[in-house]
């Protein structure tokens, strides 16, 4: 139990994976709290990455992850532009209110 | 370390450098921008596409092994850079009789463009996350272009928010891959995966049905699809129309260089998944189109279920799979465009409308735009001897004899099914009474299109062997020991 | 024994946070329990070895993005006391789901082995940490294999600020605002003149 391995690392990050999808699909509260979900699920695979670069003493796990927070860096600033247009259009954030269309 | 050979990947630089120069262009001219830097955008595309049909060779990569050209990915390329031109070519009106007009518009379709390059050249996870987020972080934009309308945010909003999750789902199975094989260039993959007699470690199949389930998302595949119909009706009509043909071409492009290149080895492991996505697509398709009153949301069905088409090129795995799949994609750009050329059209005192109603008595009103779209119709069915008819022949053939007869009866099938929503619309244009009729002239970019495709499908109908020719010629740089 | 327990407090308190960011009923909290994720991840990384990771995570996403959350949950004006509580309803069913997921994916994790053949195909081998720290080990690879990435990169966040602008920039009519040629155009000659008063006089 002591002896920390890779799979504790790739637990860590399975955990953190489940709740980010977890957070995208069963929240009805607010949309905000699914971009921050989708963050977690970022992060996670960032630490998968970083514990395989580790583990197998290869650099590309590290670059990989890298480009990923660059990219998501900038997904955040586009889902938060996104979101504050349709909240001057609609009043409101709740994910109950994104029905415009259906069928 | 020794310099990169550009001269593969000068297409790109062009088109960024390109897209730079129109960025500073729109910044520093005082007047309005858009219409001048939309016709630079379609010229610098043309020209763009010329060079890469003209840089002709064997496979070569460069960048260290990431970005690869071949016959399929300029084979690709050409049909994204058409689709993209003609999208911007189609939007110019629609911007300036909305008030919509802002040089940035066409920027972002050519930015989308260059991750849409990215992604059919990659040859490597991390190239491949690169360019498709390129692609994607430019389409969320676009989608909710108008931003003072409540459904085209809503459509970017949900577009994001299942695009990122698709995003996450992908490089989560990158990552799980990069571990368990200890690489991410496609080229080592193949190697490490042969090597281990197509029997890798369970980490590995976790990784590809992650990958899988991720580029789904990004074709529109189901159970994957849930975003398509709320993006396509509530994004502005061109956008719809970039949406429907550039972006899928790359997708299914990409889905098929990783599913075939990398994971080849791993075909039995994979290939039962792709087939029920492909059965699924295509039977939604088909029956949930039925319903609808929409003709942004019908279109969207109907790329559902041609994506379900496309994915029976993969499922078969074979080089005349891929060259059926090309077939396809190349005559379903031009139907599609056509189509949405069509719809841009419907124009009531200046108003757009989207209703299947509204089209009633065109052919009275109308009688070449009616024909066009009933061109169109026709061949979207698969009713021969149209084009449309040809794509779906070369991909059940290619089923047939890669002995995927479910596949290939479910698919003849669905195509009765979904001629009747397609036939509809032929049925309310030239049999229903006419209401009140769309403003005239019809714009002449609009026109020109609406023409240019249908000659096109008819064209393709009547001489389809150069194309046939020139998809067999990009299928076979795919397999290359084959 | 010390980097275990070490694992071990930053695993526990980055899952705990993680939780709490998807079901706290206050956004703000929600931001702030998502900074904690991060550093608690940073805290992993510097386990793992990866130091530049480490800080690049604490500076850009504590200091960037998690500030950029928060000004954008502070920033629309939100009622938060009409959210009502509708995740707890789904959390047994959606629980027991990721735990089997969760089990299985752990099942698979447990044999992950080091291949030898896979250690002859590395792409970029970790240089020996005595001879070249981790910041310049992956500096240079960033700039010299990755070098398309980096400048593929460097578009991403072009057209993440063109798409912000784009979207949420609004030119509003009858605004002053600042001009600097003019402000630099203008000399003590045309604006202060100096007057001799005598005094009781007035002017």
């Amino acid at each position: 139990m002591l002896q920390v391995g890779l799979a504790h690392y790739l637990t860590v990050a399975a955990i953190l994976f489940t709740t980010g999808v977890f957070g995208i699909f069963l929240n009805r509260k607010n949309v905000i709290i699914i971009l921050m979900s989708v963050e977690l699920m970022l992060l996670a695979v960032n630490l998968n990455l970083v514990a395989f670069s580790s583990h197998l003493g290869d650099l590309v796990g590290q670059v990989f992850t890298m480009f990923v927070l660059t990219v998501a860096a900038a997904e955040a600033a586009i889902g938060l532009a996104i979101v504050v247009v349709f909240f001057r259009n609609k009043g409101t954030i709740a994910v109950e209110e994104i029905s415009q269309m259906r069928g | 370390m020794e310099m990169p050979n550009l001269s593969l990947a000068l297409p790109e630089l062009l088109l960024v450098l390109g897209a730079m120069a129109l960025l500073m262009l729109g910044a520093f001219r005082k007047d309005d921008a858009t219409r001048t830097v939309s016709l630079l955008s379609v010229a610098l595309l043309g020209f763009v596409a010329l060079m890469v049909w003209g840089l002709g060779g064997e496979r070569a990569t460069t960048f260290g092994g990431m970005f690869v050209i071949d016959g399929f990915a300029r084979f690709a390329k050409v049909l994204i850079l058409a689709a993209s031109a003609l999208a911007i070519t189609m939007s110019v009106g629609w911007l300036e009789r909305e008030k919509l007009s802002r040089f940035e518009y066409p920027l972002l379709m050519l930015f989308a463009t260059l991750g849409m390059m990215m992604m059919v050249s990659a040859n490597d996870f991390i190239a491949l996350y690169v360019g498709l987020e390129l692609q994607s972080l430019s389409l969320y934009v676009l989608a909710a272009y108008q931003r003072d309308s409540v459904k085209a945010t809503e459509a970017g909003l949900k577009y994001f928010v299942l695009g990122a999750l698709a995003s996450g789902m992908l490089l989560y199975g990158a990552s799980l891959i990069y571990g368990f094989a200890g690489t991410t260039g496609f080229t080592q993959l193949s190697q490490v995966f042969h090597a281990a007699h197509g029997q890798p470690h369970a980490g590995v199949i976790i990784g590809v049905v992650f990958v899988l389930a991720g580029l789904a998302f990004k074709v529109g595949a189901v159970p994957f699809h849930m975003w398509t119909p709320d993006v396509y009706e509530g994004s502005p009509t061109p956008v719809t129309a970039f949406f429907s043909a550039a972006p899928k071409i790359a997708a299914l492009a990409l889905l098929t260089r990783v599913m075939l290149g990398p994971f080849g080895e791993l075909f039995a492991q994979w290939q039962q998944i792709v087939i029920l996505i492909s059965i699924a697509s295509m039977v939604l398709g088909a029956f949930a189109a039925i319903n609808q009153t929409n003709i942004k949301r019908l279109m969207a069905y109907s790329s559902i279920g041609n994506v379900g088409y496309a994915l029976i090129g993969v499922a078969a795995g074979s080089e005349e799979g891929v060259r059926g799949l090309l077939i396809y994609l190349a005559i379903y750009l031009f139907m599609t465009v056509g189509t949405f050329a069509v719809i841009l059209s419907m124009r009531q005192k200046g108003r757009l409308l989207e209703g299947i109603d509204d089209l009633a008595g065109l052919s009275r009103s109308q009688p070449m735009m009616a024909l066009a779209l009933a061109i169109f119709m026709f061949s979207l069915a698969g009713i021969p001897p149209l084009a449309g008819f040809f794509g779906k022949f070369y991909i059940f053939l290619a089923a047939v004899n890669g002995g995927l007869f479910t596949l290939a009866v479910l698919g003849v099938l669905t195509s009765v099914v979904s001629a009747y929503y397609y036939l509809r619309i032929v049925k309310v244009m030239y049999f229903d009474d006419p209401v009140e009729s769309f403003d005239r002239p019809v714009s002449r970019a609009l026109g020109l299109i609406m023409a240019g495709s249908a000659a096109v499908v008819v064209l393709l109908t009547i001489v389809p062997a150069p194309l046939v020719a020139g998809a067999q010629e990009a299928a076979k740089s795919l397999f290359p020991t084959g | 024994m010390i980097p275990a327990i070490m694992f071990y407090v930053f695993a526990a308190l980055a899952v705990a946070g993680g939780v709490m960011v998807i079901s706290a009923r206050n956004p703000v909290h929600s931001v702030l329990f998502l900074i904690m994720v991060f550093f608690n991840a940073a805290g992993l990384f510097l386990l793992l070895g990866a130091e530049f990771l480490a800080m690049v995570l604490v500076i850009v996403y504590v200091g960037a993005v998690a500030v950029l959350f928060l000004f954008v949950v502070m920033m629309l004006d939100i009622n938060f006391l009409k959210f009502r509580e509708g995740f707890l309803q789904y959390l047994p069913i959606g629980a027991l789901v990721g735990l089997v997921l969760l089990v299985e994916l752990v099942m698979v994790f447990g044999s992950w082995a080091f291949a030898p053949e896979i250690a002859a195909g590395l792409a970029a081998p970790t240089p020996d940490a005595q001879t070249m720290n981790n910041t310049e080990a992956l500096g240079r690879v960033l700039y010299t294999q990755y070098l398309y990435l980096f400048q593929a990169a460097g578009v991403i966040l072009l057209v993440a600020m063109i798409g912000t602008i784009l979207l949420t920039l609004r030119q509003r009519p009858g605004v002053r605002k600042q001009v600097v040629a003019d402000q630099l155009a203008r000399s003590a000659k045309d604006t202060l003149e100096v007057r001799k008063i005598p005094s009781g006089g007035g002017i």
